[in-house]
């Protein structure tokens, strides 16, 4: 049996100012080490966005622009994004992507948008100034280390059913003040980790494939295919 | 000139007198003197002259360099910053150890001037002209998104509003604000303006500015740059004044083209230069510098090219390029495409403030395409030489042709080993500069710059 993984780059055209493309291509980097055919496709704003048709969702960080123009398309793919995420499908948002899945973000000029509320946090903005740097954090569930690059202005506070994608190790974070960075909801990561988080954390690549993996395919045992794929981490 | 303006002078002056004969240097640090004493030394110094300023993300350094080159055919002894020193304070050495224009003629000045300085220096200067080659996604830690970035230059036009804005037609950007100024725009018409396509993903600057739709594409010449038309709103590409009307040859080194119709040909490849070549080209006929003419100052050029020189290094042809962001890297991605040669690949990545402390832009860079040329050989090295090869790795290179080498004493070693006599260095600017430094050290490259 030939497996696949069909991405969805939401908005790929506009919301990619950060290499977020980096992901989807260490997606097939390590697919195609195990057999399996990665296909990705944009979908942007004058495109429908269908869950059953995707198996793995990239939603990168834009310009505040652009982010303006996706936040008025975005309530057209609301429904189909939430169950998309309810399925357990894993859903990757990048930046703008993750303040836009959240409750509200105010943006660099201070205009408060809605988010389309399939997580629970919001995102305030800090004034005249940004956060930007190298960032390592570690995840408390698994004890890996996570290592990237953040830039941005706005501040994120978790819900109170999310947890963080980690503890802050070095760096900012959400917030700069609880030393939390991202949130995870079901299989869906919102991370402030710039574009390649996937390129730089192998374990965290060879992870968010499997669940897309075990979720598009529940009956077949994964432990073989596991075995094999050996991450890189830079 | 004020006493304080002219002690202030006297002092810049010497400083780089003595810079210059006696340490070797000297491009910034007598403006910093001049201004520390009279912040308004600009302002004195520039009444002297006709200024020109060039500036946009990419092709700055070589678009003022060829102008300077076209106008030197009507003109004598032009002002320009070519140490690419573009903020307030290189350009006040710039001024500073020029020679003085005849009294009472005006002199004229080619600024490059970097996005966030042309506010600054319009405060003082007053120009005639303004160039703008394009804007594109750059160093993201330093000035944040293109249209903050555009902003920065517009701040500094709206201090000029006489001053003509000669921009390049094909970047919508520059179309997108009402602007006082008289505008003329260059841009490329090559190709019959029949299609309707879209900008690759990946690309910036593709919404109109008018309704917010995508824009669509008669044709592309590369990136978000070309024939474009929202279908929603019809804001469409401005009318051209300076075509380029055919492409006829690209290779790394060689670039045939015409522009409204007269044959040109530069020592360069890359369509990115014959932008550059374009916006010179514009510059010179707006001023009445003939077809002929402009065509013998483009064959002047070779000099010109700084940041793509070939050096031999025991027998190799290596060539050094500088790469800062992806469209910049796409487009000499690009040029390699033309090589009929086989030749050896060097990705040489640091991410010093110079360079841009983010590496996430390499993966917006086609590095796909480098496994189906004919490299024999692929090196990856510099600071953050585990990003570069993991991003090639990705991109298909195969492990049995790539070396990885961090240190860049040693990638010179290994160079004069390749399989092949082409080498293409591909360096961010830190790593570009240690790289000609070791070179220099060494003697494959002689003299300063």
């Amino acid at each position: 049996m030939t497996m696949n993984i069909r991405v969805a780059h939401l908005y790929g055209d506009l919301m990619n100012t950060y290499g977020d493309i980096g992901n989807i291509l260490t997606l097939r980097f390590y697919a195609k080490q195990i057999g399996v055919e990665v296909t990705d496709q944009i979908v942007s704003l004058e495109d429908d966005f269908k869950a059953d048709d995707f198996d793995f969702a990239v939603f990168g960080g834009g310009q505040d622009f652009e982010q303006m123009v996706v936040a008025k398309d975005l309530p057209n793919k609301k429904d189909e994004i939430i169950k998309f995420i309810e399925q357990n499908k894993p859903l990757i948002a990048v930046c703008g992507g993750y303040q836009m899945l959240g409750k509200y973000y105010v943006d660099a000029s201070g205009r408060k948008l809605p988010g389309i509320s399939a997580m629970n946090h919001y995102t305030e903005q800090q004034h005249e100034h940004r956060f930007i740097g190298n960032i390592e954090i570690q995840n408390e569930a698994t004890g890996q280390k996570y290592h990237g690059f953040e830039n941005h202005q706005g501040i994120t506070f978790l819900g109170d059913d999310e947890h963080a994608l980690g503890k802050v190790l070095k760096g900012y974070g959400n917030n700069g003040e609880d030393h939390t960075e991202g949130a995870v909801h079901k299989n869906t990561i919102g991370t402030y980790f710039h574009g390649p988080i996937m390129a730089r954390n192998g374990n965290f690549s060879k992870q968010m494939m499997f669940e897309a993996l075990e979720n598009k395919y529940p009956d077949y045992d994964f432990t073989d295919l596991k075995a094999k794929v050996k991450p890189e981490s830079y | 000139m004020t006493l304080r303006s002219e002690l202030a002078t006297l002092a810049g002056r010497s400083s780089y007198w003595f810079l210059h004969n006696f340490m070797g240097g000297g491009s910034s640090l007598p403006g910093k003197i001049t201004t520390a004493i009279d912040p308004d030394v600009l302002q004195e110094i520039g009444k002297n002259y006709e200024v020109i300023i060039v500036s946009g993300t990419n092709g700055k350094t070589l678009t003022t360099a060829l102008v300077v080159q076209v106008l030197k055919e009507k003109y004598d002894n032009i002002v320009t910053n070519k140490t690419g020193s573009n903020m307030v304070q290189g350009i006040t050495s710039t001024f500073l150890e020029a020679k003085r224009p005849t009294k009472g003629k005006k002199g004229i000045a080619v600024l490059e001037v970097d996005e966030a300085n042309v506010k600054p220096i319009v405060e003082k200067i007053k120009p005639k002209m303004f160039i703008l080659t394009n804007i594109f996604r750059d160093q993201l830690d330093r000035y944040g998104e293109i249209y903050t970035t555009y902003q920065k230059i517009l701040d500094g036009i709206k201090l000029a509003p006489d001053a003509v804005v000669l921009a390049n037609g094909d970047e919508p950007i520059f179309h997108s604000k009402e602007l006082p100024n008289p505008q003329v725009y260059y841009g490329f018409s090559n190709e019959p303006a029949t299609g309707d396509m879209k900008a690759a993903p990946n690309t910036d600057g593709i919404l109109c500015p008018v309704c917010q739709h995508l824009l669509h594409y008669h044709y592309i010449v590369y990136a978000n740059l070309g024939d474009y038309f929202c279908p929603n709103c019809g804001f469409q590409r401005p009318d051209l004044r300076f075509k380029v009307t055919d492409v006829s040859e690209r290779t790394p080194k060689d670039s045939k083209f015409a522009i409204d119709d007269n044959q040109y040909e530069i020592g360069v490849g890359g369509t990115y230069n014959i932008y550059n070549a374009l916006a010179a080209y514009a510059v010179g006929r707006e001023v009445g510098i003939q077809p002929d003419q402009i065509r013998h100052a483009f064959e002047n050029n070779q000099r010109l090219f700084g940041r793509q020189e070939e050096i031999n290094v025991e027998g190799k042809d290596v060539s050094i390029i500088l790469v800062k962001n992806p469209v910049g890297t796409n487009q000499v991605i690009d040029l390699l495409a033309t090589e009929p040669d086989s030749f050896s690949f060097v990705g040489l990545l640091n991410a010093e403030y110079a360079d841009g402390i983010d590496t996430s832009w390499i993966w917006d860079g086609e590095f796909e395409r480098l496994p189906d040329m004919d490299i024999k050989q692929f090196e990856t090295g510099g600071k953050r030489y585990k990003d570069i090869t993991f991003r090639l790795k990705v991109a298909g290179v195969p492990d049995d042709k790539h070396t990885i080498q961090p240190d860049l004493g040693q990638v010179i070693e290994d160079i004069k080993h390749m399989p092949t006599q082409k080498v293409y260095i591909l360096a961010t600017y830190t790593a570009m500069m240690e790289m000609r430094a070791r070179l220099m050290k060494q003697g494959y490259i002689k003299g300063g710059k």
